[in-house]
C-alpha cells in the first residue's frame, strides 16, 4: 500500500494529466458536483459522496458520433467514384458497375462516409466503487457475450480509461451497495482504490493498469498506522450501509409477479421521465439517429431509456410497453431479472442515485421489497389480479 | 399537526369513504422527514399518511393531465396550492381535464422551501427537517443541525407570489391566507437577468444548459406540458429537434418547452424542482410570463373564463408596437 499526501494531490493529478485527460468530480458555481475534465488548480470534490451523475458519460457518451457522411459534388465525385462508390455498389458485372458509377457521376454526387471513433486516454479520478463497478456490468453487454455484441465505440473508450476509485467514508441512507453484492470499499472495476486517511490517501493498486499508472508517480509506502486507519475507514463505512432487501430469490419473484397489480400501484407516482436511467451508472440503452443538414450528416448514438414512449415502439404502431406501469416494470426487471439471466450478474451497483434524483422519490429498494420478495406472501393469500391496467 | 393537514385528511377521508373518488392525491413523507412526495391514497383508513408542510412542493395537477390518470376514467381527488390551482385552471381552460371527474382540495400556502438550498449547507446528508413557527431546523445523518429562517430558504416564486390561495377548489383546507392588495407581479431574479448584456445572457444560458441530460423530468413534472408521447422534442420523424445532447440542442429543447407552455404556465417551478442537475429552468418560464404580462397584461391560469394567451386574440392586442 502506498500513501498520497493531501497536499500532493494536485501535483499527482497534474502528473496524470501529463499522460492523459483527467476527469474528476468538481463542484460548479451553482454548488452542483459533476464529473468534469480536470485542469490544474481545480479542486476535486470528495466531501460530497456522489456526483450528481455517474462517470458513465465518459465511456458511454450521451451523444456519440459513429460516422460522418455527405455527398461529394461534381469534380470531387469523379475522383472518388473508384474508391468509395465502388465499395458501396457491390455489383458483380463490370458493365453494370460501370453503369452505376456513371449514373452516380451523372447525378453529380457520391456518398462519402467517414467513420469516427475518438478515444483519448483518460483517467477517471474520484469515482466511488459503485460507479467503477457499473463499468464492469456494462462491459458484459458491450464487450461480452462471446464477442458477438462487441461494441467498438464503447470498448475503444473503455480500454483507454483508467479508474481511480475512492472508498466511501460516509455512505448515505440511500446507499445499498452491500445489498447488491458490492461495498463502499469494493475494488471490482477499479484500477486503483484510494482510501481517505489522516493527511491524505492510502493507495491500493488493484490491476496491472493501475500499477502502470502509479509506476511513475513516485509515491511513498504507507505506514502501518495509515494501513490500519484505512482498514478502520472501510469497516466503518461497510457498517453504515443499511441492508435494503434480500437478493435471494428476487429474480424468481420478479418473474412470478410480472402481471401483478402491484406494478400498477408502485408506478402511480412515477412521472415517466428518464432521470433514474440517465443518472444510473449501469443503464446503457441507446438509440441511433441519422441527422443531416444540407447534404452533410452524422450518424449519432444517444442515450435512450425504457420510460421513453418510443423505446419499444414498433413500426406497426404497436408498443408492447404502451403504458407507464409496463415501462416502469421494465427498469427493475431488466436490472434484476433479464440481465442476471443472461450474464449471471446484476445490473445495479447500489449507488442510490435513482432514488435521490427521482422527482417523486421512486425507491428501487421499496420496489424490490414489494415485488421481489414480500409480494409472494401477499399473492399467496389473495388471488392474483392480472394486470389491473386499463 | 397543522390544521391544514388535519383538514386535508378529513376531506380526503370523506371523499374516499363516500366513494366520490377512486383515489386521492396529496403529499406524504418521503424517505425521511426531510422531504415530502406525492401520495396516492385509495382507502379512507389510509389518509393518515397525508401531510402538509413547507416541503409539499409537488404540483400534483401533473397527475391529472392527459395519459397520466390511470385508469383514464378515474375519479381523482387532488390537493392544490395557489400556484398549482393556476395550472389546473389552465388545463380546464382547454378542456384537458374533465371537471366532473376531479375533486379539488385547495390549500392556502405560506411558501415552499427549497430543500436543495438546505442540502448545500452540509456536506453530509440531510435526513430530517422540522418546523417551528418561522424557524426551519435541518439535521444531518451525523447529527449536525442548523436553523434557518423560513423566508431565507423559500423559492423565488414563493417570495414573489401574488396568489397564495387556490383559484379553483371544491373544498378548502383552511381559510384563505392574507393576499397582497397590489397584484402587480414581482419578477424577482428575472430583472437581474434582463440587465445583462446579450453576450452575458448567452454565456449564462450556455453555462446553464451545458449540463442538461435530456432526461425530460422537466416536461413530465410540468402539469401544462401535455403532448406526452407525441412530444416534438422526442420525435424522430419529423426530426425537428436534434437528438444530440449539447448546449445548443439542449437550449433549443427548452425553448420549445417554454413556447409550448407560454400562456398556460404560471411558472410554478415544477420543472425546476424536478431537474436532477439543477438547471434554473424556472427563470425561462418566468421570463416568458413577464413578456406576456408586459405585452398583453396577461397572467396564466387566473380565470376559468379566459383562454390561454396564444389561443385567442383581442382586437386591441398591441402587436406591431413591439
Amino acid at each position: 500500500m502506498k500513501f498520497l499526501a493531501q497536499d500532493q494531490l494536485q501535483a499527482f493529478l497534474g502528473h496524470l494529466a501529463g499522460e492523459s485527460r483527467v476527469v474528476a468530480p468538481v463542484k460548479g458555481d451553482d454548488g452542483v458536483v459533476l464529473f468534469r475534465p480536470w485542469s490544474p488548480g481545480t479542486e476535486v470534490e470528495l466531501d460530497v459522496l456522489l456526483a450528481k451523475q455517474s462517470a458513465k458519460e465518459f465511456v458511454l457518451r450521451q451523444s456519440e458520433t459513429y460516422l460522418r457522411y455527405g455527398y461529394a459534388m461534381e469534380g470531387e465525385a469523379a475522383a472518388q467514384v473508384d474508391d468509395s462508390h465502388e465499395a458501396k455498389v457491390a455489383l458483380e458485372d463490370p458493365a453494370e458497375r460501370k453503369a452505376a458509377q456513371d449514373a452516380a457521376v451523372t447525378a453529380h454526387a457520391v456518398l462519402v462516409v467517414e467513420p469516427v471513433n475518438d478515444a483519448p486516454a483518460q483517467v477517471i479520478f474520484g469515482l466511488r466503487p459503485c460507479d467503477a463497478r457499473g463499468f464492469v456490468q456494462m462491459d458484459n453487454v458491450f464487450g461480452g457475450y462471446g464477442g458477438f455484441y462487441f461494441d467498438p465505440y464503447y470498448n475503444a473508450k473503455r480500454e483507454a480509461t483508467t479508474l481511480v476509485a475512492v472508498t466511501c467514508r460516509d455512505p448515505r441512507s440511500t446507499c445499498f451497495c452491500t445489498s447488491v453484492q458490492g461495498g463502499p470499499a469494493a475494488t471490482e472495476g477499479a484500477d486503483v482504490l484510494l482510501t481517505q486517511v489522516e493527511g491524505g490517501f492510502a493507495v491500493e493498486v488493484v490491476t496491472e493498469r493501475g500499477e502502470t499508472l502509479l509506476a511513475s508517480a513516485d509515491l511513498a509506502d504507507a505506514g502501518q498506522a495509515q494501513v490500519l486507519y484505512a482498514e478502520t475507514v472501510k469497516e466503518t463505512a461497510e457498517a453504515r450501509v443499511d441492508a435494503a432487501f434480500d437478493l435471494e430469490g428476487v429474480r424468481e419473484h420478479l418473474r412470478a409477479n410480472i402481471e401483478d397489480s402491484g406494478w400498477h400501484d408502485l408506478s402511480m407516482r412515477c412521472i415517466s421521465c428518464g432521470t433514474c436511467t440517465y443518472v444510473c451508472p449501469n443503464c446503457y440503452c441507446f438509440n441511433i439517429t441519422d441527422e443531416m443538414v444540407e447534404g452533410q450528416g452524422e450518424r449519432i448514438r444517444t442515450w435512450d431509456n425504457c420510460f421513453n414512449p418510443s423505446y419499444t415502439l414498433e413500426t406497426s404502431g404497436h408498443n408492447p410497453r404502451d403504458i407507464k406501469s409496463n415501462r416502469f416494470r421494465n427498469r427493475f426487471s431488466h436490472k434484476f431479472w433479464y440481465y442476471p439471466e443472461k450474464y449471471d450478474s446484476l445490473l445495479c451497483s447500489g449507488c442510490g442515485r435513482c432514488i435521490t434524483h427521482c422527482p417523486t422519490r421512486i425507491d428501487i429498494r421499496e420496489v424490490l421489497g414489494v415485488m421481489g420478495s414480500e409480494r409472494t406472501a401477499v399473492s399467496a393469500t389473495t388471488p392474483a389480479t392480472s394486470g389491473g391496467e386499463a | 399537526m397543522s390544521d391544514r393537514q388535519a383538514k386535508i385528511r378529513e376531506l380526503a377521508g370523506a371523499a374516499l369513504a363516500e366513494d366520490r373518488v377512486d383515489y386521492f392525491i396529496g403529499w406524504k413523507q418521503g424517505i425521511n422527514s426531510s422531504e415530502a412526495i406525492p401520495a396516492f391514497v385509495r382507502n379512507a383508513d389510509e389518509v393518515d399518511q397525508l401531510v402538509w408542510n413547507p416541503l409539499s412542493h409537488h404540483n400534483l395537477t401533473a397527475f391529472l393531465k392527459r395519459k397520466m390518470p390511470d385508469p383514464p376514467n378515474a375519479r381523482i381527488g387532488v390537493c392544490v396550492k395557489g400556484c398549482d390551482s393556476r395550472t389546473l385552471v389552465a388545463l380546464l381552460q382547454e378542456d384537458l381535464v374533465d371537471k366532473e371527474r376531479i375533486y379539488v382540495v385547495g390549500v392556502p400556502c405560506d411558501g415552499i422551501i427549497d430543500r436543495r438550498r438546505v442540502e448545500k449547507e452540509f456536506a453530509d446528508e440531510v435526513v430530517s427537517i422540522s418546523f417551528s413557527g418561522d424557524t426551519v431546523t435541518a439535521t444531518t445523518r451525523c447529527g449536525d443541525s442548523k436553523d434557518f429562517a423560513k423566508g431565507d430558504i423559500t423559492f423565488d416564486h414563493c417570495n414573489t407570489c401574488r396568489y397564495p390561495n387556490p383559484f379553483y377548489a371544491d373544498d378548502m383546507a383552511a381559510d384563505p391566507v392574507p393576499e397582497p392588495e397590489d397584484r402587480t407581479p414581482m419578477w424577482g431574479t428575472i430583472e437581474e437577468f434582463e440587465a445583462l448584456s446579450p453576450a452575458e445572457k448567452d454565456a449564462k444560458l450556455a453555462d446553464a444548459f451545458e449540463t442538461c441530460i435530456r432526461c425530460f423530468a422537466c416536461i413530465h413534472a410540468c402539469p401544462v406540458c401535455v403532448c406526452w408521447d407525441q412530444c416534438v422534442n422526442r420525435s424522430r420523424r419529423p426530426a425537428l429537434v436534434g437528438q444530440r445532447v449539447d448546449t445548443k440542442e439542449n437550449l433549443m429543447f427548452q425553448m420549445v418547452h417554454m413556447f409550448h407552455v407560454a400562456g398556460r404556465c404560471p411558472s410554478c417551478g415544477a420543472c425546476d424542482r424536478a431537474c436532477p442537475v439543477e438547471i434554473p429552468l424556472y427563470l425561462l418560464h418566468r421570463k416568458m410570463n413577464k413578456e406576456l404580462y408586459d405585452m398583453l397584461g396577461f397572467e396564466p391560469g387566473v380565470s376559468l373564463d379566459e383562454k390561454p394567451a396564444f389561443q385567442t386574440f383581442k382586437l386591441d392586442d398591441p402587436f406591431g408596437e413591439h
